[in-house]
């Protein structure tokens, strides 16, 4: 069953067009992954079926229902982790879990806090205020906060992206943990194409606001004749270098 | 699965624990900074002291009344000024620590989140007004009762007014980034010369008289000078001063609704978490 569907998603701003007629799925215990260079649209996608950009066109359907229209009940069925946006680091990680369990209208708050901090091994330093975290702890009270409400859907912006590689790989041996037991879906951008390979069920390349290939990491290695993910990346992004800069020569 | 560990959606128990998650997060944010405990004491204490003894001075010059007038604008001014400030305060609270998007993603409806910032503005509010009423009293014998009956509509329309400007300024902060945040603490000070705080309308020059007739607070000071006068609650200007207010605060929600959905539009909300 689809838990995610976005319909020919466009987004303009001003002149330029961040997302250009995208449409996708995600099932249930599916993980799927949006790749593609910087400025693709990989975000713009991510923030409007957040909510937290309104398209110009096209529809975000969310466990069958239009998220324009069905905001509150979407959303608190799904929840989102990014490199890019915190919580509030005055707080202690056991009081910023305890404020997002009641946003998300958790039933028992205190006992599913409890629960998350064992998940993601964060019980020393739930006394702690988060600033005083480091990177990949504080990325680990993000993941923490964005399982509060056993979402069906995960979406993760970069999760592992200040992460050493020794965290790097935990945190994904948990996320796909996840995905198995619980039969969670996760929509997951990231530059790191081991990452992606190794967790990804379906992988979509996006270019200039465009999908521009679907299909596992095998399946878009051979398409393009390449060995593995990072050529198909490497591909993809000269591509359109090369018509950026023919683009700019003929506008000289 | 989610159903099972969350409270039904659109329920009022969910609807009470967003809310009460604001509110919370404010609370610990509070709790954990020296600074702005001592914020809630320390601007409204500093003011009432200044203005106390300037009063004590001109009253013993003999001008008439100036010490109860004066210091009953300080106090009502610190309530629809910390009514703006604190709630604003709390707002960008979620922008300093780049949480809004998380905010934003969640399931809270703009009105839970206005709600329960507001809420909590109001909790830290009467516990500054509290201490400087009781500062008032203990120094210059200034007892903030002897407004008597009109001093809860006096309230309630200066706190109406100064959330409304507090939602305008949301909207603002929302709309152009964090460099419009001064008017957190600004906003309120553009309606200080209307308002009369410590001089009646009518030594206004024309045109600010009519500015002041379309702002809820001048009803309140013009009322207060006419209660501490000894003349009766001036109710039919605390009635003209609430439907204003019904004004203030539908425009307040209508601009703060399309904000919203303007940064949403123009992608201006994602900013905030770059």
């Amino acid at each position: 069953m689809a838990i995610l569907e976005t319909r020919e998603l466009v987004k303009r701003f001003r002149q330029m067009t961040a997302v250009d007629g995208v449409s996708f799925t995600v099932n249930d215990g599916e993980v799927v992954g949006l790749l593609g260079p910087n400025g693709a649209g990989k975000t713009t996608t991510l923030h409007m079926i957040l909510g937290l950009v309104t398209p110009d066109s096209g529809q975000v359907l969310l466990f069958g229902q239009d998220l324009a229209a069905h905001r509150a009940e979407a959303l608190s069925r799904l929840n989102f982790a990014a490199g890019y946006v915190n919580v509030p680091g005055a707080l202690t990680v056991e009081e910023n879990l305890t404020t997002f369990a009641h946003m998300y209208a958790v039933r028992r708050p205190r006992q599913r806090v409890s629960e998350v901090v064992d998940l993601l091994d964060l019980r020393d330093l739930r006394k702690r205020r988060v600033r005083l975290l480091s990177s990949g702890q504080q990325t680990r009270v993000q993941l923490a906060k964005a399982l509060l409400n056993e979402p069906q859907l995960l979406v993760l912006d970069e999760p592992t992206a200040s992460l050493d590689p020794d965290v790097g790989d935990r945190i994904r041996e948990l996320l796909l943990r996840l995905v198995r037991e619980k039969d969670q879906a996760m929509l997951i951008t990231s530059h790191n194409m081991r990452e992606v390979e190794r967790m990804c069920d379906r992988i979509h390349f996006m270019s200039d606001g465009r999908i521009v290939a679907t299909g596992s990491a095998a399946e878009l290695s051979a398409a393009y004749e390449v060995d593995n993910l990072e050529e198909v990346f490497l591909r993809v992004a000269r591509k359109r270098t090369r018509r950026d800069q023919e683009n700019l020569k003929g506008a000289l | 699965m989610s159903t099972a560990v969350l409270l039904p959606t659109g329920s009022a128990m969910a609807r009470r624990r967003r809310v009460f998650a604001v509110i919370l997060r404010d609370f610990y944010v509070l709790r954990r900074s020296t600074a702005r405990i001592f914020e809630v004491v320390y601007w409204p204490v500093i003011e009432l002291v200044v203005w106390g003894y300037v009063s004590v001075f001109l009253q013993t010059r003999q001008v008439p009344a100036v010490a109860t007038t004066l210091l009953g604008g300080v106090l009502l001014w610190q309530v629809l000024f910390r009514a703006h400030s604190e709630s604003s305060v709390g707002f960008l609270e979620d922008i300093w620590s780049r949480n809004l998007l998380n905010v934003f993603a969640a399931p809270l409806a703009v009105s839970e989140y206005l709600t329960g910032i507001i809420a909590f503005g109001a909790l830290k509010l009467l516990t500054g007004i509290a201490i400087m009423a009781g500062i008032a009293f203990a120094l210059y014998g200034f007892g903030i009762f002897s407004l008597g009956p009109a001093l809860l509509p006096f309230l309630a329309v200066l706190l109406t007014m100064g959330w409304a400007l507090a939602i305008v300024t949301f909207g603002i902060i929302l709309r152009f980034g964090q460099g419009a945040e001064i008017l957190a603490w600004a906003l309120a000070f553009v309606f200080q010369p209307f308002a009369g705080v410590f001089y009646p309308v009518h030594v206004l020059p024309p045109v600010m008289q009519a500015i002041a007739k379309v702002v809820p607070a001048s009803y309140v000071f013009e009322g207060m000078r006419i209660v501490l006068a000894g003349g009766g609650v001036p109710w039919s200007n605390i009635g003209i001063a609430a439907l204003l207010n019904l004004l203030y605060a539908a425009g307040a929600l209508w601009f703060f609704a399309r904000m919203v959905a303007k940064v949403r539009a123009n992608g201006g909300l994602s900013r905030f978490g770059e």
